[in-house]
């Protein structure tokens, strides 16, 4: 009965299909694609020019019917209530401001779905926060949120992990972003923004990013003695078999040990694993 | 009537019974729950037990704060593995007899929380006896589930009580 | 020798009956004074962002209702718009206006919840008994609706499901016509009652510069002298053209708190009045494809929940159902982080009222 062991991490509801696509939103990627596809429909067009004239051709010689000249795709018109929004290039006063002040610290600047975005170098992001709350043109005073992502189809970085930052007296908002590898530690944001505390825990206790510098730095949400990092896309959704425990076990063991040997006699097998 | 269902002087005064009888009809009408309110499920025990369904009436309206001093744990909402010890504790520090009624999807079976960190039903940590449906269950889903745990007070039997104790069978 | 004192150090919670839920302290007390505290939680963690990251978007919003239960209009509404802003969708006008009365009606029935537990914890029984039974007319109006009283999904993306059922409008008159003079009930047993005022006044301060340094919004914050709302500030559904006022005080302690919600509660009668009088017609739904596949995009939507700031941070993947990543900014989380603050260096049993002000919710903290 005992050395019969059950592995959990090989049930069929515990494997979990990778994403094979890096979501990151970004100016820079949205420019390439765009200028890849309409390459691709530009040669597109051009080869078909090419069948139409070898096309006309031969039927000018055999005397039939001429084939129809192609014609460039008009871009689709939206019959719904849904504009996709784009990332556009970077125009409000703060970006500007804040691209100016860092620098070569300030990987990209954007504007998508009519939010602030700046992407800044992962070494400077406590200059950078620091920066966004003291400098008297922009006064973002509070940090309302600090999350992280995880892409594991990315070669170049892991993790990314986001800031959201809002001005109460100017009624604005800028998202802060930074990409790490696997095991790179931020400088943490407590040191600007006290709120970060509670936040940050959060991020390591679901993601595994650990922190420089975090006067705090233990899970929040998980017990302590949790296996492995909830959040990251190769975890299942089921877990790893925690919750399948069986925590009706009294203390003593007094009456599990008497139904055991009760069962035991009747050569009842008591403990069968439930079959996922 | 009859000579025979007519009541003698005697049974006037006096009521035959069974002494297993009285003691369940005396649990049944003066359950005490404790105040354990885990998670959505907790908002519809208290409205139960507030102005419009009033849960007193069936003598279950004095909501204790502690475990030793009630009888019926009212699991209203979801089990998660860090809450589960606790929930075992709280149990074991009820005297007996105790009940339990699993309120809610979450409690019977993890309900939506198909996830890393929800016991699958609260019945993997503490015995149940009345299971509730509902995500969550409407103030008369509560009362009505009580009503059956009053049945089920009031058909148990002193003779399983003793196998119980002295036999030292789980229930 | 005399300097070094004895702390005791005890430990509130998860079972008990004033911690609204699996809240759970660690205190260390000197006497009756608190020197330290620390919030324990995760013990409602239930993997809501990891169950709605492998969820189509239509199907996400069901687990929004689960996480601050007390208003999940609120947090459906978050959860739309969120996704409307993703997928750059237009709602009209007449989901937009009803989605605010919806939203309006759920922020009374959680200031209700609020001022009845609240008001219990510190010893008045009655008010739990009178709200509730004005929050059961409201329970009333959402079972019409959509047929549940508590975990409502009460809108689809792109709009409503339905439009109003007959007879809804009458219930919205009616509880306007019977609840401001319940809110003055409820203040004839509260605002100027001595042993009401002597638990709340002075009690749990928090300056305006703490809260904002610690990220808590909501009443907390406006009771610090702080006129953010967001409902002001970045304004989403039909706000932009509705009527109200933010009311602040600036004595930043729990009476503070219970004067700034109880007029909240006046401004959102006024809220759903406007909403039922300027009604405009139209279709309730957006027209859009009948799957909706995201594009990649990254946004952040916050709402003002009764709570303070409910904000949802989304990743979209091209060409998926679901989203890539879902993240809550739970109002309840942030202003939890301030209760060490408030509580240390007052006297244990300030920390009950402190909780029941900050009006935790653990289902949205622990998520």
């Amino acid at each position: 009965m005992s050395d019969y062991v059950y592995d959990l991490k090989t049930a069929p509801n515990r494997q979990v299909t990778l994403p094979i696509t890096v979501p990151l939103p970004s100016l820079k990627t949205y420019r390439a694609e765009q200028a890849t596809a309409a390459k691709a429909e530009e040669a597109k067009f051009q080869k078909a020019t090419a069948d139409f004239e070898t096309a006309k051709a031969k039927a000018e010689v055999a005397g039939t019917e001429l084939p129809k000249p192609p014609v460039k795709a008009a871009p689709k018109r939206e019959v719904h209530d849904l504009v996709t929004p784009i990332p556009s290039e970077a125009k409000d006063p703060d970006l500007l401001r804040l691209v100016e002040r860092l620098g070569e610290g300030a990987e990209e600047a954007f504007e998508q779905s009519g939010e602030l975005v700046c992407q800044v170098a992962k070494e400077r992001i406590l200059e950078a926060l620091i920066l966004c709350r003291e400098d008297a043109a922009l006064r973002y005073e509070m940090l309302s949120d600090e999350t992280a992502t995880h892409f594991p189809a990315s070669s170049s970085f892991a993790f990314s992990v986001v800031y959201h930052l809002t001005s109460l007296s100017r009624a604005k908002r800028l998202r802060l972003r930074i990409l790490i590898p696997a095991g790179f530690e931020p400088e943490s944001a407590t040191q600007a923004y006290p709120a970060a505390n509670w936040l940050e825990r959060e991020v390591f206790d679901m993601l595994g990013i650990r922190f420089q510098n975090h006067p705090d730095l233990v899970r929040i949400l998980c017990p302590d003695d949790w296996e492995d990092y909830p959040l990251r896309k190769e975890y299942p959704v089921t877990g790893w078999g925690q919750r399948d425990i069986d925590f009706r076990d009294d203390r003593s063991g007094r009456l599990e040990r008497l139904a055991m040997e009760k069962a035991g006699n009747t050569g009842i097998n008591l403990k069968v694993p439930k079959a996922e | 009537m009859s000579q025979k269902n007519c009541p003698t002087a005697l049974e006037q005064i006096l009521i035959t019974t069974r002494v297993e009888k009285v003691m369940n009809w005396s649990r049944a009408t003066s359950v005490w729950p404790m105040t354990f309110g885990l998670a959505c499920c907790a908002i519809e025990m208290m409205a139960a037990g507030a102005s419009r369904y009033d849960f007193d009436r069936f003598g279950a309206g004095i909501f204790r704060a502690t475990p030793r001093q009630s009888d019926l744990m009212i699991v209203a909402g979801t089990v998660t593995y860090k809450m589960a010890p606790i929930i075992k504790q709280l149990y074991e520090q009820m005297p007996d007899p105790k009940w339990v009624i699993a309120m809610g999807s979450c409690a019977i079976s993890g309900g939506p929380f198909d996830s890393y960190h929800t016991i699958q039903g609260v019945d993997k940590v503490v015995p149940v006896d009345v299971y509730i449906t509902g995500c969550p269950p409407r103030p008369e889903a509560l009362i009505q589930g009580f009503l059956k745990l009053q049945d089920k007070i009031m058909s148990s039997s002193l003779a399983d009580k003793y196998k119980e104790i002295f036999e030292g069978l789980p229930r | 020798m005399f300097d070094e004192t004895e702390y005791m150090e005890i430990n509130m919670g998860p079972q008990h009956p004033s911690t609204h839920g699996v809240l759970r302290l660690k205190l260390k007390l000197n006497g009756e004074t608190v020197v330290e505290c620390r919030p324990i939680i995760g013990y409602l963690h239930r993997g809501v962002e990891k169950i709605c990251e492998n969820k189509t978007f239509f199907q996400g919003q069901i687990w929004t209702d689960r996480l601050d239960y007390c208003s999940a209009v609120s947090n459906n509404l978050g959860w739309a718009e969120a996704v409307e802003k993703l997928f750059g969708i237009t709602v009209p006008r007449r989901a937009l206006y009803l989605r605010t009365l919806l939203t309006e009606l759920n922020r009374l029935a959680s200031h209700l919840i609020w001022l009845a537990t609240h008001a219990l914890d510190i010893g008045a029984m009655t008010v739990f008994l009178y709200t509730f039974r004005e929050r059961e007319l409201i329970m009333d109006m959402f079972e019409a609706f959509c047929g549940a009283r508590l975990t409502t999904t009460a809108f689809r993306i792109g709009g409503l499901y339905q439009d109003l059922p007959p007879g809804f409008e009458a219930m919205v008159r009616a509880f306007l016509a019977k609840f401001p003079a319940c809110l003055d009930e409820y203040e004839t047993l509260l605002t100027e009652n001595r042993i009401w005022k002597k638990r709340t006044v002075g009690v749990a301060k928090l300056s305006a510069e703490d809260a904002i340094a610690l990220g808590v919004t909501g009443p907390v914050l406006r009771a610090a002298g702080v006129a953010y709302d967001i409902r002001k500030a970045f304004p989403y559904a039909a706000y932009r053209e509705l009527d109200f006022e933010v009311p602040t005080r600036t004595e930043a302690d729990t009476y503070a708190r219970y004067l700034v919600r109880m007029e909240e509660m006046r401004q959102s009668c006024r809220l759903v009045a406007q909403c039922l009088d300027g009604l405009p017609e139209g279709p309730i739904m957006a027209k859009l494809p009948k799957v909706l596949r995201s594009e990649v995009n990254e946004i952040y939507h916050p709402t003002e929940a009764p709570k303070g700031e409910l904000g949802y941070y989304l990743v979209g993947e091209k060409g998926s159902l679901n989203p890539y990543r879902f993240h809550v900014r739970a109002p309840g989380f942030a202003n939890l982080q301030a209760l060490p603050k408030m509580v240390e260096g007052g006297l244990v049993a300030d920390i009950i009222a402190a909780i029941g002000t900050l009006d935790v919710v653990l289902g949205e903290i622990d998520r």
